[in-house]
């Protein structure tokens, strides 16, 4: 991937971008808790630190792709663990695997396609439409479909299991499919009409309109994607601990995946980042993750942290793309 | 407060003739292009000063820098003797500079009262007194504005009014009015020449910029010509005329230069007429507006700003929606046809380029290239591949970017390192790759420099002899007498008056335009 290395501008300076950054700082992180954390640097640690933070970078990715599109998927926590959910109680039948999944896949991109209609042609901004559609399936889900908070994964529903437990040649699962997610995902953005589409939405919107892009059926596309990534990160965490629990839905995991995405330096203008970028957020708020959890941190000194490090991202991100000077109006 | 007229003409007389701005050798780069260059500029108390020129000559970024709203690069002003910086716009209302914008910058959801008061509001504020006293300063200009009115209620004018007794309830001396008269109505202009003299024989200074130099010759002691951000000539209106003025402005005598040499017998005969637009309505904006377009012909369209132009070449090209019922025809090659996207407008031919182009012109993440290629990926030649080609993108770069003339390193440079003629050149560019055959162009070369204005005329020209129907829309009426065939004048919504090239003259587009 040529976006790895840095540009040099023809002035000789050097200007790396949000992700070279944060790679840079993830490195460093990494030297500085390897010399002084004890059983930091083990394989068995730093393969434990993938395998814990793979389901929130697939998540992420998911997350990125309405974000490049200028758009936000509040409900993207939700719909993935009433999919999830929904697909493991019909496991719980005698449903075939396969068709469980398919239901399932159904339900994130009907879901995903709901957030698109009411964006794109009913108009309202993704940050609430998607906060009520969120709120709204999780709540029908809790109160019509789902039995309890928690449902388990029969144990000879192997495939799932494997999702999130399996190993091929030493390396676990939720790692390779993060990897295959995210490569896939960076196919899609970058070398697809699609992806320059959605990358040229978030970029401006009104000129990809009148370019000629289908920007409303794109907006739903963008959604439907979002979703169906989603959920393979929500078979990723079922399969890992052999069930869902659905309170994660009410819990903080929406935010960690902003945070993920913000910090990577897929910007919240839109148009900016890309699947390199997740990578770097991810590894960042894994080797944090880790550090602070052999440092024995608790959970709100981990937020402080986290607080922290979203701030620092969103000053990085205002300094690496700071508004035309041209454009600064009088008064705003 | 009662601040009113009757105060500041007591000025005392010694202060009057005092230079209020001295600027000196002022300079303003944005990235490395010049908007002005080493202008000097000074301001008399009661004197009027006119700035004019072309667009893009520098007028707006002289008078933002006096309003504190821009950051010169290098020059020094000194502001009745003081040198001073602005660092931001209050810094120059403190400095009793006030700028009555072009685009208001009024709060709308507030009254007049309000909107006067904005910024000087003590810890509470009586609404009585607060009525009173903006109703005071408003009839010490004979402003008939209701101070309990809300802004978003006024007309044009009237906001205005607002404005300029905004700028004096900041004890202003110095007011600069940014093409004041755009919006207004004659009856309306003539009023605000009352109020300018006003402050005039109050010993203020007034720095008026506009278009319009029969205005700026009537209303100004002085008028500084501006080109290419650079100050041609400061002259006295008295002693000056039209003429003088324009071939200053242009740097050479006006010709009509890029129009078809249509002359007796080799008059070009109509041609294939392909786009009819029959009584368009859409809200209150376009009413009953009917213009046709001819293949190989450049129509202008000529009109105030809000008479409809924009709006209808939108509803033309797929971006806005005419009224459901009762909301006219627009017939493309004799078929009636009617786009809810501009997508299905560019499949069958018809771009629009849009007036604004950093709103929604140009992806400003991305390279020349990429922009162009864009174009070509949304249209109706890129067929239906899913993958992305690097060598497709390159040959359609390497393409536009000769056609166009686009100068820059190399077609990987991000469109925002361009100059405006560039970024202008560019969005073109991304339109024409789709092979269209009705091109709309609004505005095109606002903000743009002046040798790339030449090009894009030329690209306009060498289009309609291509054979494609183009139609320029351009409030600056030179532009639309050098590029059009004909020019179509639009007031209120509707196409009011036609005129050939050859009987077309800028009073004749201006009288149908205003009345």
């Amino acid at each position: 991937m040529g976006a790895v290395l840095a540009k040099v501008r023809p002035g000789g300076q050097l200007r790396l971008s949000q992700e070279q950054i944060i790679l840079l700082v993830v490195a460093s992180l990494f030297v500085v808790f390897s010399l002084l954390l004890n059983g930091f640097f083990t394989a068995e640690n730093l393969l434990n630190l993938l395998r814990s933070v793979s389901s929130l970078g697939i998540l992420s990715v998911a997350m990125a792709v309405v974000v490049i599109a200028r758009g936000m998927d509040l409900s993207l926590v939700a719909s993935m663990g009433v999919a999830t959910a929904i697909s493991i109680q019909l496991m719980r039948t005698d449903l075939g695997t396969p068709m469980a999944l398919l239901v399932g896949l159904g339900i994130v991109l009907l879901m995903g396609a709901i957030n698109g209609f009411l964006i794109a042609f009913v108009e309202i901004p993704p940050l609430f439409a998607t906060l009520a559609s969120g709120l709204l399936i999780y709540g029908l889900a809790r109160t019509v479909i789902l039995d309890g908070l928690i449902v388990e994964l029969p144990p000879d529903r192997d495939f799932v299991r494997w999702l999130g437990q399996g190993v091929v040649f030493g390396i676990p699962a939720p790692i390779i499919i993060f990897v295959v997610v995210a490569v896939v995902a960076h196919f899609l953005l970058s070398r697809t009409r699609t992806g320059r589409f959605i990358y040229a939405h978030g970029d401006n919107s009104g000129a990809a309109g009148l370019t000629g892009i289908p920007v409303r059926p794109l907006t739903v596309t963008e959604y439907m994607i979002t979703g169906a990534i989603g959920l393979v990160g929500g078979l990723v965490m079922a399969g890992s601990v052999g069930g869902f629990n659905t309170q994660i839905i009410d819990g903080s995991l929406i935010y960690d995946v902003l945070l993920v995405v913000v910090v990577g330096g897929i910007s919240l203008v839109g148009g900016r980042g890309g699947v390199l970028s997740v990578v770097a957020g991810t590894a960042l708020i894994g080797v944090m993750l880790n550090g602070m959890t052999i440092l024995n941190m608790n959970t709100h000194e981990k937020d402080i942290v986290k607080g922290l490090i979203l701030l620092a991202a969103l000053v990085l991100d205002n300094r690496l793309h700071p508004r035309d000077e041209e454009t600064v109006r009088q008064g705003d | 407060m009662s601040q009113s007229l009757v105060d500041l003409v007591d000025i005392a007389p010694e202060e009057r003739d005092a230079k209020l701005v001295d600027i000196r050798r002022m300079t303003k780069a944005y990235r490395g292009v010049h908007a002005i260059k080493d202008i000097d500029f000074s301001l008399y108390a009661g004197e009027v000063h006119a700035l004019v020129g072309e667009n893009g000559a520098g007028k707006s970024t002289l008078c933002k820098i006096l309003a504190g709203a821009v950051q010169p690069t290098s020059g020094t002003m000194e502001i009745a003797g003081k040198e001073v910086s602005f660092r931001r716009p209050h810094d120059a209302l403190e400095a009793g500079v006030a700028m009555v914008y072009q685009e208001t910058s009024l709060v709308p959801t507030m009254t007049a009262a309000q909107n006067i008061e904005l910024g000087h509001e003590k810890l509470l504020t009586r609404f009585r007194s607060l009525n009173i006293n903006a109703q005071t300063l408003l009839l010490s200009m004979n402003f008939h504005v209701d101070p309990t009115a809300y802004v978003s209620t006024l007309g044009a004018a009237q906001k205005q009014m607002v404005e300029i007794a905004r700028a004096l309830r900041s004890n202003a001396r110095i007011v600069i009015f940014d093409e004041p008269t755009a919006s207004l109505t004659p009856e309306e202009t003539l009023h605000l020449f009352d109020v300018i003299e006003k402050l005039r024989s109050a010993g203020m200074g007034v720095i008026y910029v506009s278009h319009m130099l029969e205005e700026s010759l009537k209303i100004a002691d002085r008028v500084t010509v501006l080109r290419d951000g650079e100050r041609v000539v400061t002259l006295n209106a008295k002693e000056t005329n039209r003429d003088e003025i324009v071939k200053h402005m242009v740097g050479r005598a006006l010709t009509g230069s890029n129009r078809r040499a249509a002359t007796g017998d080799d008059k070009p005969q109509r041609k294939r007429k392909v786009l009819e637009v029959e009584n368009l309505i859409m809200g209150n904006v376009v009413r009953n507006m009917s213009f046709s377009a001819y293949a190989g012909e450049v129509l202008g369209i000529a009109g105030l700003i809000g008479s409809g132009r924009t709006e209808t070449a939108k509803i033309v090209a797929g971006a806005l929606k005419r009224n459901r019922i009762h909301g006219g025809r627009v017939l493309l090659n004799g078929k009636p046809v009617r786009y809810r996207v501009p997508k299905q407008a560019i499949k069958d031919g018809i771009v629009y380029i849009t007036e604004d182009r950093k709103a929604d012109g140009f992806f400003e993440t991305m390279t020349i290239a990429e922009n162009l290629y864009l174009g070509h990926l949304a249209a109706r030649s890129g067929r239906k591949r899913w993958l992305l080609s690097r060598r497709s993108r390159e040959k359609i770069a390497r393409e536009w970017t000769q056609k166009l003339r686009i100068k820059a390193i190399n077609s990987d440079a991000k469109i925002i390192e361009l100059s405006g003629g560039n970024q202008q050149k560019v969005v073109v560019g991304k339109s024409l790759v789709a092979d269209p055959e009705v091109v709309i162009f609004d505005e095109p070369t606002r903000g743009v420099d002046v040798g790339a204005i030449e090009e894009i005329h030329q690209l306009i020209r060498q289009l309609a002899d291509e054979g494609k129907a183009v139609i320029v829309i351009s409030s600056y009426l030179p532009e639309v007498l050098s590029v059009s065939d004909r020019i179509l004048v639009t007031r209120f919504g509707r196409a009011v008056a036609e005129f050939s090239a050859e009987e077309a003259t800028q009073e004749k587009i201006m009288y149908a335009a205003i009345f």
